[in-house]
């Protein structure tokens, strides 16, 4: 990144909001299709705020220990030791738990009095109660779109956030995003747009996911330094989307119509 | 000797004029489901299926050489109607198979462009939807550009033309080559006398048709979509047809002889059953004419086949468990949900004998179950118990620390156990019990015993793993009757009684999927658990007598599915219908389904495939 402040193209009211949620101490969840620019998004208001970002990206063996922190054994003696969120309600700033739904349930119950008015954080195993500093914000993001018969959020975790939700970018907006993202030509990431637009039509069809931004600007840095257009949409695009050969044999006919050859 | 001089010369004959290049053919089957996800993805509707066209006659001029062999008189074109966008079934018309393959790409982006509202001309309309499309993709231009000049090359040149026609041929040679700076066409032309242009889409046939019809009389066209169902043939290429009026009795040919009318029949005991078979060769007659005429009388056929489907009389038909409810259903002609379309009728096999489960299950059951055993992740540690495999080392240290700050709390739980864990799961599987249910899958089993057994081999692993579920069928005749057999609710306790309603299940009627999945939301949403699977198992598409059939089974079935989603539910399909993967990531999105190719094999993968969608850190 050159400047200090992180580039992010904003969709709509998103910054001011984040702005007042974080003035009013509200927690925030963000949800929306993977690479639309959530993570970018909380990099960016951190530093504009100006305040530390702890990201804890969750997974499915995430426990509520491995936010909050456990005791460890050392020199015979046993010590305890904070998890990341745990530091971040010390020392104040964002905490962002990427991919919230991927963590086990037994995290929620450490999530909620943090997440509503009350603002602690009670380690029940050093019987400690932190209270989160003015400047602590807790930020979770989900992508609503995996089919997982078994995770989802609960209405209760749910309710305690101020929610916004993040889509891919218009055309004007994510052409601009590309340029900023790639210094590709004009021309390139118009086209890669107008190709990204198009595998989109076909999300719940034949596509699980849509293309997303990140994919489009990978493609658009590889065409930027040299690599050949259609190879690069082949690699950056086609393949991470899809393992069905017939499809993707159709998605790289509209990759040649997009670049030609 | 003069059959085989006959049969050489034609053989000759037509292989000369033929301007085609059969060695260098595309065919549709093998690139069908790429184009169908160009076509979406370049905006074309996706309830739309990409299927092969029919000949249809052309009266543009041949070669001398083609009119002594009297081939090339039809040409398959492409167009798109309100089901599907039809392509030629094959393109050899170039050399090069990969301008061939290019034919087709470009067919159906140029069939993806949304139309403009607003009567225009078919020729200008390809030729904005050509400028169009290539100002989308400016890659594409290179390659229209080889295809156009390719299909010039195919075309008479200009000073070849009869007088008449050269102006006309020469205007659409430009706008082929130059789509953007060809003049306007001229409008005064013989619609019939070009010759086919395949890199456009024509009107569809019947629409043309109706129009000249419609002309003719000006009578608004019929509406072709209410129709009973009929056996499909599997090779489903569409054919011309046409509507001929039905005689009305009064005049056209006598087809009797004159003695027998003024005279009595008597009553001769004759045995007529085989004309009631189906004709066999039907398919290859239809193959074998231009079009096929269809006449319309005022009835339909409907009452003919429900006589074969009445229902049983009441004593011998399973008991109605309450009035019928109501049910909405999706017209997607007009994109609304009309009110009370359907009554589903709850019915419980009473006389249904309780019994254990058959004995040819017994091994595949303890199979499942063991698969069971090792498939549901869901055993995970559970910590700080008083007693258990081994000693948790967290706790210890936690003991540990607190015997070392001299604090004594309660008896220390310092063990960790590996054992099965709640699951917060509700499942209901809703089975097709249709009448094609009733064919058979191989020399021992129809797809109702397959079914069948599913549902013992399921009910058997579900109730051990303590996940609740619940078990119906379902089946319809018209939309106020539609069937939903309850074999097991949640509440009841998995037992015998519930062996013997699966053992009673029976295939009858038509599959209205929509209703029954409607019925089935409804009480799988009063379930409290926080994950609720709807798992539908099924044979084929939605249909039933009336025009619950094709697009509108289709889309109805598609939209009960959102509304169940909406509520929160998982619905997911499992299907031994091959040609499943047409349509069902349209009702159920990409993920939502799964074909099983070999139907016997369900019983066993049922369990099996539940097991995987329901696993995780429940």
């Amino acid at each position: 990144m050159e400047s200090s402040l992180p580039y992010y193209q904003p969709h709509a009211n998103e910054v001011e909001l984040f702005e007042y949620a974080y003035n009013n101490q509200l927690p925030v969840l963000i949800k929306g299709p993977t690479g639309c620019g959530k993570t970018r998004f909380i990099t960016h208001m951190a530093a504009k705020l100006g305040i530390p970002l702890n990201t804890v990206a969750c997974h499915d063996d995430l426990t509520a220990a491995d936010l909050v922190g456990r005791h460890l054994i050392g020199d015979g003696a046993t010590y305890w030791n904070d998890g990341p969120l745990t530091r971040s309600v010390r020392e104040g700033g964002i905490c962002y738990l990427d991919e919230v739904i991927e963590a086990r349930k037994d995290t929620t119950v450490v999530l909620h009095p943090l997440s509503d008015d009350r603002r602690i954080l009670p380690l029940d195993r050093t019987g400690e109660v932190l209270e989160a500093p003015d400047n602590f914000m807790l930020v979770v993001s989900y992508n609503p779109g995996y089919q997982n018969f078994l995770k989802g959020m609960k209405p209760s975790t749910r309710q305690r956030f101020i929610s916004i939700r993040f889509d891919f970018p218009a055309v004007k907006l994510e052409q601009q995003i590309l340029s900023n993202e790639s210094g590709a030509s004009e021309d390139v990431v118009k086209r890669l747009v107008s190709l990204g637009n198009a595998l989109r039509s076909l999300k719940d069809h034949d596509l699980e996911e849509a293309a997303s931004t990140r994919l489009l600007i990978y493609a658009a840095r590889l065409i930027k330094s040299g690599f050949d257009p259609v190879e690069s949409c082949r690699c950056s695009l086609v393949e991470p989307l899809t393992d069905d050969l017939e499809t993707a044999e159709a998605l790289m006919e509209i990759a040649r119509a997009t670049f030609g050859k | 000797m003069e059959e085989q001089v006959g049969a050489f010369w034609h053989r000759w004959v037509t292989h000369t004029a033929s301007q085609r290049h059969p060695e260098a053919a595309v065919l549709l089957e093998d690139i069908q489901k790429s184009l169908g996800v160009i076509f979406r993805a370049l905006g074309g509707d996706g309830g739309l299926k990409v299927e092969a066209s029919y000949a249809t006659d052309h009266f543009g001029q041949r070669t001398l050489l083609q009119r002594i062999a009297g081939s090339d008189k039809r040409v398959n074109n492409s167009w798109r109607d309100e089901r599907a966008l039809l392509l030629p079934p094959l393109v050899d018309l170039f050399a090069d198979p990969g301008l061939n393959r290019d034919l087709y790409i470009w067919l159906a982006m140029l069939a993806a462009t949304p139309v403009e509202a607003g009567e225009q001309h078919w020729i200008e309309q390809n030729r904005n939807n050509t400028v169009q499309t290539l100002q989308r993709f400016p890659g594409l231009r290179q390659r229209y550009q080889h295809l156009a000049e390719a299909v010039i090359a195919l075309r008479p040149p200009v000073e070849k033309v009869s007088l008449s026609q050269r102006i006309t041929e020469q205007a659409i040679q430009e706008v082929i080559l130059h789509p953007d700076s060809a003049p306007p066409f001229p409008l005064d032309y013989k619609v019939g006398h070009i010759q086919p242009i395949p890199l456009w889409l024509v009107l569809p046939p019947d629409q043309l048709g109706v129009q000249l019809s419609q002309e003719e009389n000006g009578a608004p066209p019929p509406d072709s979509n209410e129709k009973s169902p009929t056996k499909e043939p599997k090779n489903k290429k569409r054919r011309k047809a046409e509507r001929t009026e039905n005689p009305d009795g009064k005049s056209g040919l006598l087809a009797l002889r004159m003695e027998t009318i003024f005279s009595w029949a008597e009553y001769v005991k004759v045995d007529r059953t085989t004309d009631d078979d189906e004709d066999e060769n039907a398919e290859e007659r239809a193959e074998d004419l231009d079009h096929l005429s269809i006449a319309r009388d005022q009835q339909t056929s409907g009452p003919k086949v429900k006589f074969d489907l009445d229902l049983p009389a009441a004593e011998y038909d399973d008991m109605p468990l309450s009035e019928g409810v109501l049910y909405p259903e999706w017209n997607y002609k007009t994109h609304q949900l009309v009110k009370d379309q359907c009554s589903v009728i709850p019915l419980l096999a009473v006389r249904a004998e309780s019994c254990g489960l058959p004995d040819a299950l017994r091994m595949p059951a303890r199979k499942v179950r063991r698969q069971f055993e090792a498939l549901i992740p869901s055993r995970t540690w559970f910590r700080g118990e008083a007693d258990g495999a081994e000693l948790d080392l967290e706790s210890y240290i936690e003991f540990a620390a607190d015997q070392l700050g001299k604090y004594h709390g309660e008896e220390p739980s310092l063990y960790r156990d590996f054992r099965r864990g709640n699951r917060d799961l509700a499942t209901l599987l809703l089975a097709d019990l249709s009448l094609s249910t009733d064919s058979w899958v191989n020399n021992h089993s129809r797809v109702v015993d397959v079914i069948r057994e599913s549902l013992h081999l399921f009910s058997d692993a579900l109730s051990r793993t303590g996940d609740r579920f619940s078990l119906y069928g379902f089946s319809s005749l018209n939309r106020d009757h539609v069937r939903f057999h309850q074999i097991k609710t949640f509440e009841e306790p998995f037992s015998d009684t519930i062996r013997g309603r699966i053992e009673a299940v029976k295939p009858g009627y038509y599959t209205r999927m929509g209703a029954a999945i409607r019925h089935a939301t409804s009480l799988l949403v009063k379930q409290p658990a926080s994950r609720r699977i709807l798992l539908l198992l099924t044979d084929g598409k939605p249909n039933d007598l009336d025009k619950y059939e094709g697009r509108y089974g289709i889309e109805d079935t598609r939209e009960a599915i959102f509304e169940a989603k909406r509520v929160g539910l998982y619905p997911f399909c499992v299907t031994i219908d091959e040609e499943g993967g047409e349509y069902l990531p349209h009702i159920f999105g990409p993920s939502g389904y799964i074909v099983i190719r070999k139907p016997e094999e369900l019983p066993l993968r049922l369990p099996r495939l539940y097991a995987q969608i329901t696993q995780g850190n429940g």
